[in-house]
């Protein structure tokens, strides 16, 4: 059998004392945590080890001692293997370093019936190459015998084939894994499991547990060093205690704001749930309007931020995380181009550019249509129906000019507060942008209805005429096609029709093929307004920092360097951290939108566009159907 | 003697697969043969029967020429849409007439159609040809001449090819829309709306409505079938011959064909027809096609 002891590095150069840790259930290997100095009173320890597990949750207990005997303390051997009677324990550890040298020697001690201490595997001399206890210094000394595994199981796996042909020799081994105990308590191991599983049926894995009591055992890095205390102790500790006062101060401080802001929610959602905007004609509107749609998703993530509760999970908090850190960058950029806006006038600009820029492209729809009433490229359309096609949107189009005529003197005033919404964040000025420009095209997308509905009657008109024609029909019942004996009339009016529109197909078809392209440019142009809206509110960007200045917060498994492995001594691993991939973090925690849900495939966006079927509200799918 | 070539036993083999016997399954004996029979059921063609029936194709290739006539008329100005309009009037009455004495004569056991059905029925079709006329002018002004007449060339052909010559009382779906598409192409290049209303309203006449009539004499007057079969056969050459001579050959010649050299050739190969029938199970391919259409 191997024997792990994942040490922590700060306790390396630690003065002698008692290993204070957690055997792993389950697996053979042992976690230290701190080490207590002496001298001390067993009484005092083992209450401070009830009432820091009482507060933590981890069982706690003395694993051993530990001894770095400095000058003059020599012959503790006995003393320390008399401290296994008073810690009762299973197996006590008696690992020891000597001065000058940088090995580990380790004792496994087995207690028998009796409640004697049997030393079974004595005395194993452990090299350590390093003195210092930082790991930089290690990396840069050492023979460097690299190993990278991704997977630690695999490893173990390996390792303990390895020792399983060694096994004759030798009772037992050890391997001494020396971790950053800070890195391992922040960090979170993916994938995440939220919620207690079943420890009995679904025991978690060796690493999850050992970074679980890592985790825990928080308040046992409380103790402070320079502390008046009856113990003292070697830990990880904060060297910021004055920022993490400050960090604490600011952390009370919200809980006002979160008042502050669940009011005004209260007041908006009061607002919202007035009957008059419940009326389905506003309704319909609101659910149109990508401003209002945005105004939607902004209250969901303000109504989750401001909630009383306070987040333990990490998902949940991450989420919290990167809706404000979503929320704070998108007013910052709201804000710069407010500035930019209002500076040296830009908006009046910005108003007398929009009014001839409708007109010219008012004036330029009039050439197409009268391009399209004479012979477009050479083809021979209906020219009946292309007159009267060509004068209905011709008409259509002088309507739409003197709307926005009309409307030129307010457009200013308009567009002056409708950048105040920028403060809001840059998305709200996008969704606006969007919907002005969905307002402002509106014609075109009128053209796009009435073109794609005549081709849609023809093109159903005609399928099923052509059955007619052949004698068929088309049976609802058993969806398949029939054949049929019509009447004399039935055939006579129905080949006439067919006739009609067969000959009528070309002039609708160019109709709708040059309106549906018109319509395509601006839903492109719409929709990159929309993925950059639903990327700014969607994008993890607190994870992706995260990742990217504390890689180690977001783990995704653990790689071991070897640090010393010599024929007969025990193999001393450096745990390092392996960060969790960036695109895996963009994925697992961004804020699921719209854009998150299945959408049509682009065959059938091609076979809509083919039959005529209206294609603007494709994401609407699902509240279409309803 | 069986295939396998097995040496037989005393046993005399029976046809029967429910008793076991010392042959294999696939022996048959000398007796096999003889139950072969040769062209059975056959109906020996007597060379005039299959002129008469033959002649039903012909009198429909000549509608069609008649039609072309007509149309031919029309559009040099010949013929005005006035007096075609009176004369389908008239021909269609005499023809309403005769079929209600045709069909009195034979009262069988379903419904027939009562007089107000058939008046609808005749309103619908003015009224929507008539609303329908200045459209279908306009329909095919922008289309070549030339893509118009290989359009209904083989509209036309269509129509002939499909047209059901044994059972022409419901006209077939195919063949009459295909006629009345052609008509619709041709009527459509006349000079004014007139025109075309009258041109399809003799479509309509022609194509849907006759065949009806014909129908009716075939099962009730044989004898003056075939006249009137001869008598348009006579008309369609002569009125294409007065436009069109060299179509008017051709046409006589396609009839000629049609009627007297087909039905002889069919009655001369039939002396080397040889059908065998006998006690097996023929292997039948069958392929059907129609799956195709859909």
């Amino acid at each position: 059998m191997v024997l792990k002891i994942f040490f922590p590095q700060c306790c390396n150069r630690a003065d002698s004392g008692l290993l204070v840790g957690r055997w792993l259930s389950g697996h053979d290997s042992a976690v230290v945590l701190a080490v207590i100095h002496y001298p001390f009173i067993p009484g005092q320890v083992k209450q401070y080890i009830q009432q820091i597990q009482a507060s933590s949750g981890v069982e706690l207990s003395v694993l051993g001692s530990w001894s770095l005997p400095k000058e003059g303390q020599e012959g503790m051997e006995s003393f320390l293997r008399d401290l296994s009677t008073i810690f009762p324990q299973k197996r006590w550890l008696q690992i020891n370093r000597e001065v000058g040298k940088t090995g580990f020697n380790c004792q496994v001690l087995q207690r028998d019936q009796n409640g004697r201490a049997i030393p079974r595997e004595i005395k194993k001399k452990v090299e350590k190459t390093d003195g210092e206890a930082g790991g930089d210094g290690q990396k840069k000394e050492k023979k460097k015998v690299k190993k990278k595994k991704e997977e630690k199981q695999k490893e173990e796996e390996e390792k303990k084939e390895e020792e399983k042909e060694e096994e004759e020799d030798e009772e037992e081994k050890v391997i001494f894994v020396h971790y950053e105990q800070r890195k391992v308590m922040l960090s979170q191991l993916h994938p995440v499991e939220n919620g207690v599983s079943d420890p009995k049926t679904d025991p978690p894995s060796e690493l999850r547990q050992m970074f679980q009591s890592v985790a825990l055992s928080q308040p046992l890095y409380f103790l402070d060093r320079y502390d008046d205390g009856p113990l003292k102790s070697t830990h990880w500790q904060s060297e910021g205690r004055e920022a993490s006062i400050i960090v604490e101060l600011l952390k009370q401080s919200t809980v006002p704001l979160c008042m502050l802001l669940r009011w005004l929610l209260s007041i908006w959602t009061w607002i919202c749930n007035i009957r008059i905007f419940s009326l389905p004609p506003l309704r319909f509107l609101s659910s149109k309007l990508s401003t209002c749609v945005q105004l939607s998703y902004r209250t969901e993530h303000m109504r989750t931020l401001s909630s009383p509760k306070r987040t333990t999970e990490h998902t949940e908090f991450m989420r919290k995380a990167n809706m404000v850190v979503s929320v704070l960058v998108d007013m910052a950029l709201g804000m710069l181009l407010m500035w930019w806006l209002y500076k040296d006038n830009h908006i009046s600009m910005l108003a007398n550019t929009l009014v001839p820029a409708a007109d010219h492209v008012a004036k330029e729809l009039e050439e197409l249509l009268q391009w399209l009433m004479g012979a477009p490229a050479g083809l021979k359309m209906n020219r009946a129906l292309d007159q009267v096609l060509g004068r209905f949107f011709l008409y259509h189009i002088h309507l739409w000019i003197s709307y926005i005529h009309l409307m030129s003197p307010f457009i200013e005033g308009i567009l002056w507060y409708g950048c105040l919404s920028a403060c809001f964040g840059l998305t709200f000025a996008l969704s606006l942008l969007s919907d002005m420009v969905a307002l402002l095209t509106f014609h075109i997308y009128c053209f796009y209805v009435y073109g794609a509905r005549l081709y849609c009657l023809k093109i159903y008109g005609l399928s099923s005429l052509w059955r007619l024609f052949r004698g068929k029909k088309w049976n609802v019942l058993r969806q398949r096609v029939d054949s049929c004996s019509y009447d004399l009339d039935q055939l006579f009016i129905g080949t006439l029709l067919f006739t009609v529109l067969l000959f009528l197909l070309p002039t609708t078809a160019l109709y709708y093929l040059v309106f549906t392209l018109l319509r395509l440019v601006v839903v492109l142009f719409q929709g990159v307004l929309h993925l950059s809206v639903d990327f700014i509110n969607s994008f993890p960007l607190f994870a992706v920092a995260l990742r990217i200045t504390r890689s180690y917060r977001l783990a995704e498994g653990v790689k071991f360097r070897v640090l010393c492995e010599e024929p007969g001594t025990a193999l001393h691993l450096m745990m390092e951290i392996n960060p969790l991939k960036s695109s895996t973090v963009v994925q697992l925690y961004r804020t699921p939108t719209y854009s998150c849900y299945p959408k049509d495939s682009w065959a059938a966006l091609v076979k809509k566009l083919f039959v005529g079927e209206l294609i603007y509200p494709w994401r609407h799918k699902t509240t279409k159907t309803d | 003697m069986g295939p396998d070539g097995a040496p037989g036993p005393a046993v005399p083999w029976r046809k029967v697969l429910w008793e076991r016997q010392p042959f294999p399954d696939n022996y048959v004996d000398q007796r096999f043969l003889e139950e072969l029979r040769r062209n059975e059921g056959i109906r020996q063609y007597r060379y005039w029967a299959v002129v008469k029936e033959a002649g039903f194709v012909g009198e429909q290739l000549s509608c069609v020429a008649i039609f072309i006539t007509l149309w031919l008329y029309m559009e040099q100005g010949q013929l005005s849409p006035e007096r075609l309009l009176w004369s389908s009037l008239v021909c269609a009455l005499l023809g309403y007439g005769l079929y209600q004495v045709l069909t009195s004569q034979v009262q069988s056991g379903c419904e027939p159609r009562t007089r107000l059905a058939d008046l609808q029925s005749a309103t619908i079709f003015l009224s929507f040809t008539f609303g329908f006329s200045p459209v279908l002018k306009t329909l095919t002004e922008s289309v070549s001449t030339d893509t118009v007449y290989a359009m209904s060339a083989m509209m036309l052909l269509a129509h002939l090819v499909s047209f059901p010559y044994a059972q022409p009382s419901p006209p077939g779906s195919l063949s009459l829309n295909a006629a009345l598409f052609a008509s619709v192409c041709l009527a459509s290049r006349l000079p004014g709306a007139l025109h075309t209303f009258a041109m399809l309203s003799c479509a309509l006449l022609m194509f849907a409505l006759w065949p009806c009539l014909l129908q009716r004499l075939r099962e009730n007057a044989p004898s003056q079938f075939t006249g009137v079969c001869v008598g348009v056969c006579i008309a369609g050459v002569g009125g294409l011959g007065s436009q069109w001579p060299g179509g008017a050959v051709l046409l006589a010649l396609a009839l000629g064909s049609v009627t007297l050299l087909c039905p002889l050739l069919l009655v001369m190969l039939q002396r080397h027809k040889d059908n065998i029938q006998g006690p097996w199970d023929e292997a039948e391919i069958q392929e059907d096609l129609s799956h195709f259409l859909h």
